[in-house]
């Protein structure tokens, strides 16, 4: 088993009409053990901004540490908010620096272009290699079940309630069958307007 | 001087130690899905070894009694050791008693006869479908050492981690507030079969080029083949 | 061949035992010899179980029975084991036959025997194919039978059995019959404590009539 595989947990996002959604499970565990069940390993990093960090809990923290501070530092010389495709520029090049000693983690990118409202996900993986599909992206130990449920549920252009309902359903389903994840999960949906969170009620074990 | 680098014969080498590697994985996906009356089975047609396709068009469905099917993958060579044991036992049990093994006697055999080859597996995850005594459909799923569970429907296989959470949600109504599981009708258990090795297929290369879904009732069984992406 | 023979002659000397099968069950009943007033009846045992739906009488030398019913029990144990389903009262029957002739030269089931069993055995069993009633002799032959009747006072009670005997049968019937019919042949005064009856139904299974309800039965006789 990989150091990723070390804490479990897993990061789920999807593209919406106008909207994305970005759920993950709130499991922070040492292998069989399971130490926390509030973990959240998503974090807003703007206003339309969120990066899922799931891999070894302590890079989790330490990339999101690392990331606030370039984002400040960008917003302070730039005067301006950043985009997601810049933030993942920014991971990746976070990333790549320890291309032969990594993070062990493979952040997802969840978030709406501040100026176009144009939704926008994107998966890396531990050294900061980039996909940025049309439909939905995945990460973390059930990443596998993620992808059996998304590539049947996802469809086109789902309404923020449509969205919500099929990210939560991919999600909660997926990590029922992994017991690396699982023990509550937290759903964000973004939307140009607002942005909707809500902790879903799931099976504890 | 080391001896490794000394030319010579082959005794003048330093030792080497060397490996018996007996299993192979060669992918394969199969699900079953039971409803009242009937049950159905079904598996994908691919063959692969590593990155290589060995086949387009191997079932991986194997009829045993007329009212008992087996679908299993893994090591192609163990299926096939498999197979041809369980048939023997199936024929040896028609002789010796005077009648077809029902599909409840066949579970428990399969469950045994993995067993035997507890410290030497037969390298192979199996479900078995079938009619039982009431004329029901029934499902069961084993791993590859004998431990046997009887389920409403399963997946097995390369892509289980796919299917099996899609299986909970659709027809175990899993995780669905106020929404009471459907009843499993055939249409149902056809159509989630065919959506979920798309998926499967989509995203895992072990799985792919076709499925042979299997329909067993009372009155007999039959065969459909659909058609699934071959890259 | 001699020895068969014997040994059937043998069975002939052994206690009577009746078996009679009936759509709601099937009937055992044998003699118990109390050839000593100090002698323990109840500790006879010549009607046995094998497994929960199967009964086995047996008459002749009732020690070499105890291989044959020992070799049965096990064969039924290990069927539930390998099919998770009870044995068909024909295959407990093959089974026995199997072990049975398993006399004379060695072959690859192991080393021969000296002898043959000097034991005539009913099997009474229900399975998916409802009650049924095998006997089998020491030649390691068995048939299917209505109602049997083994042992020394065997010939009469075939007969009485075959004009007593009609397929719509109850079990309290043949219950009946079968005390009636060893009453005919016993030489002692049939009581409670001198024979044994057991039944093997659908619902109950296995089970021995208590003496009290035996003793009821012969009273109205």
């Amino acid at each position: 088993m990989s150091i990723l595989h070390y804490n479990g947990g897993c990061v789920v996002a999807m593209k919406g009409k106008n909207c994305v959604a970005v759920a993950t499970d709130l499991r922070f565990g040492v292998q069989g053990q399971t130490i926390a069940t509030d973990f959240e390993r998503v974090f807003e990093l703007g206003p339309h901004l969120y990066i899922g960090l799931p891999g070894l809990a302590t890079d989790t923290q330490t990339v999101y540490q690392r990331l606030q501070f370039r984002i400040k530092m960008y917003e302070m010389r730039e005067g301006r908010k950043l985009k997601p495709q810049t933030l993942m520029a920014m991971v990746q090049n976070l990333l790549y620096e320890r291309r032969f000693g990594p993070y062990f983690v493979e952040p997802v990118i969840a978030g709406l272009n501040a100026t176009t409202k144009e939704p926008y996900i994107c998966a890396l993986d531990l050294i900061g290699c980039a996909t940025e599909p049309a439909d939905f992206v995945v990460s973390g130990t059930c990443s596998e079940s993620l992808y059996g449920m998304c590539e049947t549920t996802w469809r086109e252009d789902m309404e923020p309630d449509d969205l919500f309902e099929c990210i939560s359903q991919s999600l909660v389903n997926a990590f029922d069958r992994d017991a690396l994840s699982g023990w509550g999960a937290v759903v964000h949906v973004i939307e140009h307007d607002k942005v909707t969170t809500r902790y879903l009620k799931c099976r504890q074990d | 001087m080391s001896l490794a680098v000394m030319d010579g014969a082959d005794y003048m080498r330093d030792p080497r130690k060397h490996h018996f590697h007996p299993y192979a994985d060669n992918g394969g996906t199969s699900v079953a899905i039971a409803g009242d009356d009937f049950v159905m089975i079904a598996s994908d047609t691919r063959l692969t070894r590593g990155f290589n396709i060995l086949s387009r068009d191997q079932g991986k469905v194997l009829g045993l009694t007329p009212k008992t099917m087996m679908a299993s993958s893994g090591c192609w060579a163990d299926v096939l050791t498999l197979k041809k044991v369980l048939n023997a036992r199936l024929t040896m049990y028609s002789h010796e008693h005077h009648d077809v093994m029902s599909t409840t006697a066949v579970a428990q055999l399969l469950s045994t006869m993995l067993y035997w080859r507890r410290f030497f597996p037969y390298y192979v995850s199996n479900i078995l479908a079938g009619i039982d005594e009431e004329g029901k459909g029934v499902v069961y799923h084993y791993d590859p050492v004998g431990h046997m569970e009887k389920l409403a429907f399963s997946a097995t296989g390369a892509s289980v981690a796919q299917i099996q959470p899609l299986l909970d949600n659709q027809l175990g109504a899993l995780n669905m507030k106020d929404v009471t599981p459907p009843t499993i009708t055939k249409e149902l258990a056809r159509q989630l079969i065919h959506d979920a090795f798309v998926s499967a297929a989509e995203r895992d290369i072990n799985t792919g080029d076709g499925i042979l879904i299997h329909t067993i009732t009372k009155d007999g069984t039959t065969d459909e083949k659909v058609k699934l992406r071959r890259d | 061949m001699f020895q068969v023979e014997y040994a059937i002659e043998a069975i002939k000397l052994g206690s009577t035992a009746i078996g009679i099968q009936t759509s709601e069950g099937v009937v055992l009943a044998v003699e118990k010899r109390i050839t000593s007033s100090l002698m323990i009846p109840s500790t006879i045992e010549k009607i046995v179980e094998i497994d929960k739906h199967i009964g086995c009488a047996v008459s002749g030398l009732v020690a070499d029975s105890r291989t044959l019913v020992d070799h049965a029990r096990v064969e039924c144990a290990n069927h539930w084991f390998v099919y998770n389903q009870d044995m068909k009262v024909e295959s407990v029957a093959q089974a026995v036959s199997n072990l049975a002739i398993r006399f004379g030269d060695s072959d690859d089931d192991g080393p021969a025997m000296s002898r043959p069993f000097g034991v005539a055995m009913l099997f009474a069993g229900v399975d998916k194919s409802g009650a049924q009633l095998y006997h089998m002799d020491p030649s390691g032959t068995f048939l299917e039978f209505g109602a049997k009747a083994i042992g020394s006072g065997s010939e009469g009670a075939q007969q009485s059995l075959q004009e007593a005997y009609h397929k719509s049968m109850t079990l309290d019937e043949a219950l009946k019959v079968s005390l009636t019919v060893l009453k005919q042949v016993m030489e002692e005064k049939v009581s409670g404590s001198n024979v044994e009856v057991a039944a093997v139904t659908p619902d109950k299974g296995f089970h021995r009539y208590p003496q009290k309800a035996v003793e009821q039965v012969i009273a109205t006789l």
